[in-house]
């Protein structure tokens, strides 16, 4: 049966189903339909006849259900129903779990609360949440004035505030997610970020063979390292566009260092692996890092199962240049592929399958694919 | 995190799939869940045979809450005694419209687990208690 136990495991995987086969608008009438007017009509009837009262009613007997750790705050006086999580069961689960089945799952609230409110002609006047469990929610009647409200509960004052990415509604719209930007998707900031270049060079943990491994006739190639090379300074700066940090809060303080040293800026992205440690990007003064795991998903490119070998920070980059549809270069991965675990290899070859060949490999892992294929290009050849 | 409210979006995960894309689409839903998100858990049932699907089972039920459910392993099979389903029991307590084929998800989903594990599976009953069988296919048992 299914159960409710791991209902949250295979919640998530049904969102990757309908959106895999029958695209993004599925998903959101999903949501619309199956779950805040069907599954969660409750919240409506409740709303419906005790307005926001009604609504609290209603999360107070779901937090004690599932256990949340989180404060609700009903302020009837200023048209508030304020919701402070600090530690969501619902994503935790996948956190615990090691599952990331769809793009973002913590779409899904929004997806829901947000239709469902509209029925009752309230709203969600402004809402944030970071991805690792932590949200805030200000839920409001449209029609009445909604003043500022400080609440002692706001999860913004938690040290844990700092760690993921954020995303930010105001009145039911996505807001950017970089404070410069224009686009609320990851995936768009991540095409635009890099729409100029032609090729992109990954670079492995490896010593630095940049200048002679560049295709010389590549007008605009772009270089993507980790973190930690980034903050070693063991690469061309200059041509240094995204920084792939790894999951070691350690690394922190150098690549904020370097970053903030740094006159032209590398876009900070992360992979944020459920059950790896997370880093605190507020504690360094950071620019929260863009995820790079809905494009992957969303392009095909990688599917993340739950206890395998995830790939190496190299391999997600590489992967990455994959899903952006680039030329990919890659540079200094040192091990030949003989010492490749069989899943490299398997990540390899779908980044390499993605491009159609467009991949140049270095010299002790040209071996990976048929030797006289044409499609694994020699730029020196 | 057991929260018997989940079981109010399995059945209208059901109603949603079946309404907006048809029937055939919401079994390939139930088997798609069954071998791509349940596919370890196959893995396990083929490593450990009945026993383990017995054991999983007798396990996984004590974390659903209303369930009383009773398990057995024979020589070629592994027995599932439903006498309360905790899903239909929730939402009949709840008030909910269950979708009259909501006990199909269970024939898809652990079908599908089954087939994963060398298995077949077989149901008789459904709507609040029904007996789940695992046995091996014809042809292995006679071997």
């Amino acid at each position: 049966m299914l159960g409710c136990q791991d209902f949250c495991g295979y919640y998530d995987w049904t969102f990757h189903y309908l959106r895999r086969n029958f695209g993004q608008g599925a998903v959101e009438k999903y949501w619309a339909e199956a779950i805040a007017a069907d599954a969660q009509h409750h919240y409506i009837q409740t709303g419906e006849y005790q307005g926001l009262r009604g609504l609290y009613e209603s999360w107070l007997k779901t937090g004690r259900n599932e256990q949340c750790d989180w404060t609700v705050t009903l302020d009837e006086g200023h048209n508030l129903l304020r919701l402070d999580m600090r530690q969501c069961p619902s994503k935790g689960f996948l956190l615990d779990n090691d599952l990331n089945a769809d793009e973002d799952y913590c779409d899904h609230c929004m997806g829901w609360i947000g239709p469902a409110l509209h029925q009752l002609g309230a709203e969600v006047a402004a809402h944030e949440h970071n991805h690792c469990g932590q949200c805030w929610w200000e839920i409001r009647a449209i029609e009445e004035s909604q003043p500022p409200v400080e609440v002692s509960a706001d999860i913004r004052k938690d040290p844990r505030w700092g760690q993921g990415y954020l995303h930010r509604y105001a009145h039911h719209d996505k807001l950017p997610l970089l404070s410069e930007g224009e686009d609320a998707d990851s995936c768009d900031v991540l095409v635009n970020w890099f729409r100029s270049a032609d090729s992109l060079v990954v670079l492995g943990p490896g010593s630095s063979s940049v200048g002679e491994a560049w295709p010389t006739n590549d007008a605009h190639p772009a270089e993507i390292v980790s973190g930690r090379r980034y903050a070693a300074g063991d690469c061309p700066l200059d041509h240094v566009r995204g920084v792939l940090l790894e999951h070691d809060p350690g690394l922190l303080p150098a690549v904020a260092e370097r970053f903030h040293s740094t006159e032209r800026r590398p876009l900070l992205m992360h992979c944020y692996l459920p059950g790896e440690p997370m880093l605190n990007f507020a504690q360094h003064r950071l620019p929260r890092a863009v995820p790079i795991l809905p494009l992957l998903i969303r392009s095909g490119v990688y599917t993340h199962q739950s206890q395998r070998r995830h790939p190496s920070t190299c391999l997600f980059a590489v992967l990455l240049a994959a899903a952006l549809q680039k030329r990919i270069v890659v540079r200094d991965l040192e091990r030949p592929s003989s010492q490749l675990e069989a899943d490299d290899l398997e990540y390899l070859r779908q980044a390499w399958q993605h491009v159609e060949g467009r991949m140049d490999l270095p010299t002790n892992l040209r071996g990976v694919f048929p030797q006289h294929s044409p499609l694994v290009h020699n730029p020196s050849g | 995190m057991s929260a018997p409210d989940f079981y109010f979006v399995v059945n209208s995960t059901a109603r949603h799939i079946h309404d907006e894309y048809g029937k055939e689409v919401l079994v390939d839903y139930w088997r798609s869940l069954g071998r791509e998100y349940y596919g370890q858990r196959a893995g396990k049932w083929r490593e450990g045979g009945l026993p383990a699907i017995a054991d999983d089972w007798r396990q996984y039920f004590l974390h659903e809450p209303g369930a009383v459910v009773e398990t057995t392993v024979e020589a070629d099979a592994a027995h599932l005694d439903v006498r309360v389903c905790p899903a239909i029991k929730h939402l009949r307590e709840s008030g909910r419209d269950i979708v009259p084929y909501f006990c199909e998800h269970c024939d898809h989903t652990c079908g599908s687990m089954a087939e994963q594990a060398g298995y077949q599976f077989a149901r008789t009953g459904g709507m609040g208690s029904c007996h789940q069988t695992f046995y091996r296919p014809p042809a292995t048992a006679e071997e």
